[in-house]
This record gives C-alpha cells, sequence and structure tokens, in this order.
C-alpha cells in the first residue's frame, strides 16, 4: 500500500483524531486535582486536549490539501532539517519508495510473523514457535531453497534458545523439548 | 584539574579490565556494521541490543553502546565513500566528496581522513565531555524541578523543530510520546491510568517494545520492501591508505574546526551529529580557498563533517549525564539502558557513581582507539558484510528483537506492542512522521510530569513562578526563538529580495 498517498494520508489522519478522542475521553476518569496538588488527571487532560486540536487541525490540513501539494520528506531514523538535497539521500528514499510498489508480501508476512509470535509461543513454546516464525520469513523472503531456509531457522530457533536461557539466564516458555535441550546444554 | 586527570587515569585503569575491553571491542564492531548496513543505524542497534544489556552491569552496557554509537559514525563513512550509500543518516555529507575522491582514486586515502578526523574529534570530545559534564552537573545540583521542566520541555521542542519534517507532525508525535508516557501506574498517587483492565499495563508501556517496534522492526520492512541490489564493494588496498603530504595539510583545520563544532552542536537537543556534518560542510566550503572542488572530491568535506559527527556523539552525551535528560533519541536508548539497571543518571549519578562514569569516559577514549586499527586495516572485511543477503540477514533481526523484547519482562503484551509499533512506526514514517520526538517523549514525559507537580505544588499553585524562575524563562526564550526566528530571517530575506 502507497503511504504517501492522498487516501492514506486521510485514513492515518482520521485514526489519530480518533485515537486523540478516545485518549481524551478516557482521562476524564481521572482526579485533576488543583494547581497546588495536581491531580493523576491534569497532565493527561491537557495532552488529550493539544493532541485532539492538533490531530483535528491535521485532519482538516490534510482533506484541505490539493492533490500533489503534500509532500512527504525525508523519513527514515534520524534525520535533520538541513536543506541539502543531494543523490545519496537515495538510499533511504528508495526504500520508502520501493515500499509504494514493493514486496507486501514479505512486509505483511513479517508483520503477521511478529503479530502472531506472542499468540503461539504460550501453546507451542519456545523453540517451536521461533522456529516456526523463523522459517515463515525465510520463505517469504524468496529463499534459494527451502532446505536452507529450514536448517537456518532450526539453526536460530536453537541457538537462540541456549544463548538466552543458559547465558542470559531468561526464563522462556519452556516444554520437554526445551526441557531436554536445556539438560543438553548445561 | 589535577583531580579531573587522576580520576580520567582511575577511569583508564578500570577500563582496561578485559571484560570492558572485551564490551568496548565488541561495541566498536557492532557499531562500525550497523552504520556499514544502510537502514540499521545506532538507535536501530542499541534499541535491538538494550535487551542484551539486562545480564551486563550498568558500566559494560554504557560501554557497549558508547562503541555502538561512536562506531557507527566510523562506519557510516566507508559505505558512503566506497558506495556513495550512506550506511546512517549522519554520513550523508560524507557521500558528497568522499564518494568523488574513490571515483578518482583516492578512496583510500578519503577512508584515512574519515577515519584521523574522527579519531581527534573523539579524543576532543571526549575532553570537552568531561569538562563540561562535571560543569553543568555541578550547576545543575541547584535545579529545582522547574529548571528540569524546563529543560526537558525545551529538549523535547527543539527536537521537533530539528528533527526535520513537518514540525507539526513532529509535535503530535511528542504529544503521543508523552501520552504513552502516562499509561501505567501514577508514581505520586498510585492510581492506574489508561490500564483498562490489562494488568501488564500497570506497569506503564515498556520504553523496548516501542523502541525496537519504530525502529528495529519498522527498519526492516523498509529494507524488504527495497528491492536486494547486491553491492559491489571495490577493495582497498593497504598502501593506499595514506593521503598525501598536502592532503595531511588540507586537512588540519577542517578536523579542528568540525571537532569542536560538532562537540558544541551535540550540547543542543536533536539529531546534532546529522546537523554537526551539514554545518562543517557549509563552513569547510565558506572558508575554503578552493570552494570550487567542493562536490567534486575535496578532502576538507570529508574531513570535517566525519570529524562533526563524532564530535557531537561526545557532545550528546554531556546532557544525559549532566542533568539526566536525553536531547537525541539515541541517548533516550543510552538512558533506557541505564533504568534498566535501576540507575537515573544526572548531576547525582556522578557524585553516587563516579566509578561508572569515569569509567565510561575513559573506555569511549580505548574505543577510539579501537575503531582506528578496526576501521583501516580491515576496511575491506567490513564492507564484504553488505554482501550477505538481506533475506537471511532481515529474519534474523526480527527474531532477536521479540526474543530481545520477550527476554526482559517475560510480556506477552510487549510482543503485540512490538508488533504493533513495528506496524506503526513502518505506516508513520512512511507517510513522512518522524518517530523520534515521540521515542523522546516516551521516555522524558513521566519525568517532566514529576517535575511539574512537584514544581506547582512548591510555588503553591502559581504557574507563573514556575516558568519565570531565570534559568528556566531564559530557556523558555531561547526555544521560542528557535521557532520565531526562521520566520523573521525568512520574512527579511523575501522583503529584501522583492526590494
Amino acid at each position: 500500500m502507497n503511504w504517501k498517498g492522498e487516501g492514506s494520508q486521510r485514513a492515518i489522519s482520521v485514526v489519530l483524531l480518533a485515537l486523540s478522542l478516545f485518549y481524551l475521553l478516557s482521562s476524564f476518569k481521572y482526579k485533576v486535582g488543583t494547581y497546588k496538588i495536581v491531580g493523576p488527571g491534569f497532565l493527561p487532560l491537557v495532552i488529550g486536549i493539544l493532541l485532539v486540536v492538533s490531530t483535528g487541525l491535521h485532519l482538516v490540513r490534510v482533506f484541505r490539501a490539493k492533490p500533489g501539494e503534500r509532500k512527504p520528506r525525508e523519513s527514515a531514523g534520524e534525520t535533520a532539517d538541513t536543506g541539502i538535497e543531494h543523490e545519496s539521500m537515495e538510499g533511504k528514499e528508495s526504500a520508502e519508495t520501493a515500499a509504494e510498489g514493493g514486496n507486501y508480501l514479505a512486509i505483511g508476512g513479517i508483520l503477521a510473523c511478529t503479530a502472531a509470535y506472542p499468540l503461539i509461543i504460550e501453546y507451542l513454546k519456545f523453540v517451536l514457535s521461533t522456529f516456526m516464525v523463523g522459517f515463515a520469513m525465510f520463505i517469504l523472503l524468496k529463499p534459494r531453497s527451502i532446505v536452507l531456509s529450514f536448517i537456518l531457522s532450526a539453526a536460530m530457533a536453537l541457538s537462540c534458545f541456549l544463548i538466552f536461557s543458559r547465558l542470559f539466564g531468561v526464563a522462556l516458555p519452556s516444554g520437554p523439548l526445551e526441557v531436554f535441550l536445556y539438560r543438553i546444554g548445561s | 584539574m589535577w583531580e579531573i586527570g587522576q580520576c580520567f587515569l582511575n577511569g583508564l585503569f578500570a577500563a582496561t579490565k578485559p571484560l570492558y575491553l572485551y564490551y568496548a571491542l565488541i561495541g566498536a564492531i557492532l557499531g562500525t556494521i550497523t552504520g556499514i548496513l544502510p537502514g540499521l543505524g545506532p538507535l536501530g542497534a542499541m534499541a535491538i541490543l538494550l535487551s542484551f544489556t539486562l545480564k551486563m552491569d550498568a558500566t559494560s552496557a554504557m560501554i557497549l553502546f558508547a562503541g555502538i554509537y561512536y562506531g557507527a559514525m566510523y562506519g557510516g563513512s566507508t559505505t558512503s565513500i566506497l558506495l556513495n550509500i550512506p550506511g546512517e543518516a549522519a554520513s550523508v555529507v560524507t557521500c558528497i566528496d568522499g564518494y568523488k575522491m574513490a571515483q578518482k582514486g583516492r578512496a583510500g586515502a578519503a577512508l584515512t581522513v574519515s577515519a584521523v578526523g574522527s579519531f581527534v574529534a573523539g579524543t576532543i570530545s571526549i575532553i570537552g565531555l568531561m569538562f563540561v559534564t562535571l560543569f553543568l552537573s555541578d550547576i545543575a545540583l541547584k535545579f529545582g524541578p522547574s529548571e528540569f521542566l524546563a529543560i526537558g520541555l525545551c529538549g523535547l521542542a527543539f527536537l521537533v523543530r530539528l528533527s526535520g519534517g513537518s514540525i507539526f507532525q513532529s509535535f503530535i508525535m511528542s504529544l503521543i510520546g508523552i501520552a504513552l508516557g502516562t499509561v501505567g501506574t501514577d508514581a505520586i498517587t498510585g492510581v492506574e491510568r489508561f490500564t483498562f483492565g490489562v494488568r501488564d499495563l500497570g506497569q506503564g508501556i515498556d520504553f523496548l517494545p516501542v523502541a525496537m517496534g519504530l525502529f528495529g522492526i519498522a527498519e526492516v520492512l523498509f529494507t524488504v520492501a527495497d528491492k536486494e541490489a547486491p553491492a559491489s564493494p571495490k577493495k582497498v588496498r593497504i598502501k593506499e591508505l595514506l593521503p598525501t603530504r598536502e592532503e595531511w595539510k588540507r586537512i588540519f583545520a577542517p578536523v579542528l574546526r568540525g571537532s569542536f563544532l560538532g562537540f558544541f552542536i551535540g550540547l543542543v537537543p536533536g539529531p546534532s551529529p546529522i546537523i554537526s556534518t551539514f554545518v562543517s560542510y557549509f563552513t569547510e566550503k565558506k572558508l575554503s580557498k578552493r570552494p570550487e572542488e567542493f562536490g567534486q572530491g575535496a578532502i576538507e568535506g570529508v574531513a570535517g563533517p566525519e570529524s562533526a559527527n563524532n564530535a557531537a556523539v561526545g557532545g550528546a552525551y554531556v546532557p544525559l549525564f549532566a542533568l539526566g535528560i536525553p536531547f537525541t533519541p539515541a541517548m533516550a536508548m543510552v538512558l533506557g539502558a541505564l533504568m534498566i539497571h535501576g540507575l537515573t543518571p544526572g548531576p547525582s549519578l556522578i557524585k553516587e557513581k563516579p566509578d561508572l562514569f569515569w569509567t565510561v569516559i575513559a573506555s569511549m577514549y580505548i574505543g577510539n582507539c579501537m575503531l582506528i586499527v578496526l576501521n583501516l586495516p580491515l576496511v575491506n572485511i567490513f564492507v564484504n558484510i553488505l554482501r550477505v543477503p538481506q533475506r537471511i540477514l532481515m529474519p534474523i533481526i526480527v527474531l532477536v528483537c521479540m526474543i530481545g523484547v520477550y527476554s526482559v519482562n517475560a510480556s506477552l503484551l510487549d510482543l503485540l506492542l512490538l508488533a504493533i509499533f513495528g506496524l506503526s512506526g513502518y505506516i508513520l514514517r512512511s507517510a513522512g512522521f518522524q518517530v523520534a520526538p515521540l521515542i523522546l517523549a516516551l521516555v522524558i514525559g513521566p519525568m517532566l510530569e514529576t517535575a511539574l507537580r512537584q514544581a506547582l505544588n512548591i510555588s503553591g499553585g502559581n504557574l507563573w513562578t514556575v516558568v519565570s524562575k531565570p534559568i528556566s524563562l531564559s530557556l523558555y526564550a531561547a526555544t521560542l526563538l528557535t521557532f520565531i526566528l526562521p520566520v523573521i530571517l525568512k520574512k527579511f530575506r523575501s522583503a529584501k529580495k522583492a526590494g
């Protein structure tokens, strides 16, 4: 999906306003207090009002903008308002430009894997769920060989389990397979 | 002065412990790699590695992060010079003349100048960091909540003004960050806010899944969206690395100027390493006897900006150590790592934990030495990292992010937040929003709220007393100026043109 497009900009502005309104309405539940003893609801109320006003203004600007008027600026990570345009900025820009016509399946798949991971990890436990998510991502990114993807994801799942559980002492969701691996690792 | 020297020597002695040397080396290597890999900047690397610092002591974590930050500045220049691809945003300017030098067969000299400039700048900024931090922290001990509120608000306002893109959109992002910071149990009254019955939200929205989602996962999505074009870096021979005597002469002043400029710009809130490179580039072009060479492979155009971005890193540490307030998103990450270890930086930290402060400072110097050794002879090895297919690298990064987030609180909610902020980061950044103000606001939002409530309480509810303290008032005035001045200047210029 083209997130720079007019429709997407409008959708984003509507979602932002809706979230701001939700935040503001939710903030009414908390006591504002007095100027001297400020309550837990004071800052949320102030921020909520500012959010609704600013996202509302943003929505108006987006809906009023003529096609092609609004051009999203440089947006990757830490960037500065430096006013210099250079051919080498293409590195970052290309990522975003490519997103317009690019690898939607992989993007959607990676997001789905990230969202699915917390849902399956409790049932399938660490090694199996990590392997499955890893394998799915390798497949989505068009591997040269499925066998290689299988080996890579299995190696990732096992090494991550051993590193995190044994080296960092993290209590990962464990079933019989993890207990067995933990014993081998020790 | 003598005391500072002695403290630094003690720090240097502590920093040479094998464990700290190990983390400095790991940080330098990881930083160089993240600097080389386009897309994955120091911020993303720190976000991904934040959970790995759990098992380390706070000093090791700081040493690792400092190495990553410095290393990324070194590494970023390598791909800028050899491939015209800025490894991270602070190396964009280096592409202009660095790549032109490479095309003329002077890639080795450009790499050496960049590394030497970075080393000199790193050294100068570490000296500046020691003195300015100690001076500022002594003053900051006298600050009350009103002053901290002013510093926090001004820091955020500067970032909104300078982070690029639309100021209005950045303002919205910072408000969202503060709003996210209000989720959880109120520190003063114990009231749960915006938890909606979700028990895990009582502790608030953790910084880690938000940072990893907005920078780690979103960065992966951008990389995946990009059609993979395998890089084919040219080899640089060791004997080609030496600049000529004339080139050494030409870089002396730009390196020094870049170092001082970078350090002082680093003290200002905002993406200082990036801004410093542009300021340095324009300064060198203006002062140069051969301005026509700029853009055609002027060595000053590599030396100045590369020195400036490294010096800015040292400068950026000053507000964090002295005031406890991060002025850049990367420093917010460092603050996050300190908070994971139960430490709150600020003037009292230097007094209470001088070992940590001096060891980290000394290790920065050691890290700088390691980087110059690593970056020059091993430049070909590092550049080869670009040959690793993204289809292998990206799933690994996503898995590390997910497991890393889970490992901190063993919370499924954190994993869900990671996915939500990954998607949000991708959409918002694609649509032209800057997410850096959001992350900074999330970190300093709770501090600002506490400072505001304390300040109002002390002043008996008088808001004017809170804002009218001399330091606070000066800061608010300076912030206002940064917003008004460009508008006035623009009008003045257009009036001059019309007239």
